[in-house]
């Protein structure tokens, strides 16, 4: 038993632990929010800070504070006083001229202790200077670079400004879309094969990949709506990412259409397996080419780099890729499931 | 070099069966003239943004039902005859060209049809042109092969119009783009972008036809 199905336990023990670890570990402390967030040049500021996650109050050594212009040149903070766990107090003093040439500059946050370790909140705060000189910002810069950041071991996953906790949502939208992408190549290899040989079995494979496939593509859309919700605002905001996989969808409905339409088992077969190739062609370029051409809020779209490329750190991918391994054999098992069932329909009930 | 043959064959009987009945250039002529000239009587002025959602609507609903007819006029027998003479190959590409040709005729005429009674938006003509030709290759390919298939099941006109309308998105979505461009709609920026997404979606989609019509075409 064990030996002939292990790769279904498999699929359970990774989401088991995609399910536990996606979900318990915590974030790595991050900023939330800081006030004021605009200021003008030659003022002393106390900016109120409110850290996520963060221990502002356990820390051993002070919590040291940043303004960040660039790589080499950044603010310290003249005082920071902490006022709770997820609250400081940090003052700045801002010089009289800045040493850029435009009027409105942006300052990165940057936080360290030795229990939160470092966090960036990016583009904190816009200094808007009263006359633009950047000779005499040089001169009057007190440059303190950003240095011996501390180093905090164990296991996190990053904190993103908008994402927030939302972030666990990688284990679930994304790797339900690859595992998805997975099951519906295996129908269409089903689809060819059954072209090929012309045995019903081929059928009845292609058509249970084919509806787990669409059952893994609902899921997607449900998760990436949700997350959609937390992070634009709203479940559906007519985004071309979110039309083209909408209409993805129909063209996989249409399938099901179509195999109701046939009597005759053999035609329905033929029919539907080419409709099934042909519907998977022209799904490629309405998933992975429009949104290209397009303007989107997806990442992964109109220019927008892919959210793995920059965000998904070691933490994450020890996570991500078990997810998509599960998810993909959990849609196998399934797809097996619904072929058995067929074979009893066409063995017990004469039902094609 | 029998390819070609066939296919100037199978031209000719389609191009000799319109010129006798008139029935398809005929239909859809009298549905293009009496939209545009319902649009023209209850629109009188026509925005740049609307002539341009317009035209394509006309032109993909023409052509639907354009396509529609090309297997469904072929009786029975006539399959038969065609098994034992023809390479399908040699049938599928008669029937697409004949239909670039058919939408690309309508295509015109509504063009035409538009300047006439409304006003040519169009300011980059050629552009224009441009996307009118990509566009009825790619619904030529499409709509000939659903056509196919819908041709196989007895309920023709619904199953048509499910399995085309999703599939034909990607071209469409490319297409406005384009059109906006040429209508003056949008900055002309990456129109070889746009161009070559087209001219692949196409060839895509002829590779795939070519490849899959001679397992669909006979029972």
């Amino acid at each position: 038993m064990i030996h002939k199905n292990w790769w279904k336990y498999l699929g359970v023990v990774i989401l088991l632990y995609v399910l536990t670890v996606g979900m318990l570990v915590p974030l790595k402390p991050g900023i939330s929010d800081i006030d004021p967030s605009s200021v003008r040049t030659g003022e002393t500021v106390t900016f109120k800070v409110w850290g996520y996650n963060s221990k502002f109050a356990q820390a051993q050594q002070p919590t040291r504070a940043w303004l960040k212009l660039d790589d080499e040149r950044a603010l310290s903070a003249e005082r920071v006083v902490v006022k709770s766990d997820t609250m400081l107090e940090v003052e700045f003093r801002i010089p009289p001229y800045l040493p850029v040439s435009q009027k409105v500059q942006d300052f990165s946050l940057i936080l360290d202790n030795d229990v939160d370790g470092p966090s960036v909140l990016p583009s904190a705060v816009f200094i808007t200077q009263d006359s633009v000189d950047a000779a005499r910002g040089e001169q009057v810069w007190v440059n303190n670079p950003v240095q011996d950041l501390s180093n905090v071991s164990g296991m996190t996953f990053p904190f993103r400004n908008i994402l927030g906790e939302t972030i666990r949502n990688t284990y679930f939208h994304v790797a339900l879309w690859l595992a998805m992408f997975t099951i519906f190549i295996a129908g269409v290899f089903q689809s060819v094969q059954y072209l090929r040989l012309r045995t019903p079995s081929r059928d009845h494979w292609a058509v249970s990949y084919t509806t787990i496939g669409v059952l893994l593509g609902i899921l997607g859309v449900v998760t990436g709506a949700i997350w959609a919700k937390n992070t634009w605002g709203a479940f559906w905001s007519w985004d071309v990412k979110q039309n083209t996989t909408a209409i993805a969808l129909l063209i996989y409905l249409a399938f099901f259409v179509l195999r109701a339409s046939f009597e005759d088992p053999e035609q329905k077969a033929r029919v539907s397996a080419v409709y099934n190739i042909f519907a998977f062609a022209a799904l490629v370029p309405l998933i992975y080419v429009i949104p290209r051409l397009t303007d989107s809020l997806h990442p992964g779209a109109g220019g927008n780099i892919t959210f793995g490329s920059q965000d998904l750190d070691n933490t994450m991918r020890m996570v991500f890729y078990p997810a998509v391994i599960g998810w993909t054999l959990i849609g196998v098992w399934m797809a097996t499931l619904l072929y058995r069932v067929k074979r009893i329909q066409e063995k017990l009930w004469d039902v094609y | 070099m029998k390819l070609v043959k066939e296919i100037v064959w199978l031209l000719h009987k389609d191009g000799l069966l319109e010129w006798r009945s008139g029935y398809a250039l005929g239909g859809i002529l009298l549905y293009v003239l009496s939209t545009v000239y319902i649009l023209y009587a209850s629109f009188e002025k026509i925005e740049p943004s609307l002539w341009n959602a317009l035209f394509w609507i006309v032109i993909l609903f023409a052509s639907v039902n354009a396509i529609t007819k090309s297997f469904v006029q072929e009786s029975g027998a006539r399959q038969l005859y065609y098994y034992s003479l023809l390479s399908p190959i040699s049938l599928i590409l008669a029937k697409i060209i004949y239909n670039v040709g058919l939408l690309l005729v309508l295509s015109l005429l509504s063009w035409g049809a538009f300047t006439l009674f409304a006003e040519n938006a169009v300011t980059d003509n050629g552009l224009f042109f441009l996307a009118i030709f990509l566009a009825t290759l790619g619904f030529s390919i499409t709509f000939t092969f659903i056509s196919a298939i819908s041709a196989k099941a007895n309920n023709n006109s619904t199953l048509m119009a499910i399995l085309c309308f999703p599939l034909i998105i990607p071209i469409i979505m490319t297409l406005i783009n384009l059109s906006k461009m040429a209508l003056d709609l949008k900055i002309k920026a990456n129109i070889e972008n746009d161009l070559y997404t087209l001219l692949g979606i196409d060839a895509l989609l002829l590779g795939m036809t070519l490849v899959l019509y001679p397992f669909l075409w006979r029972d």
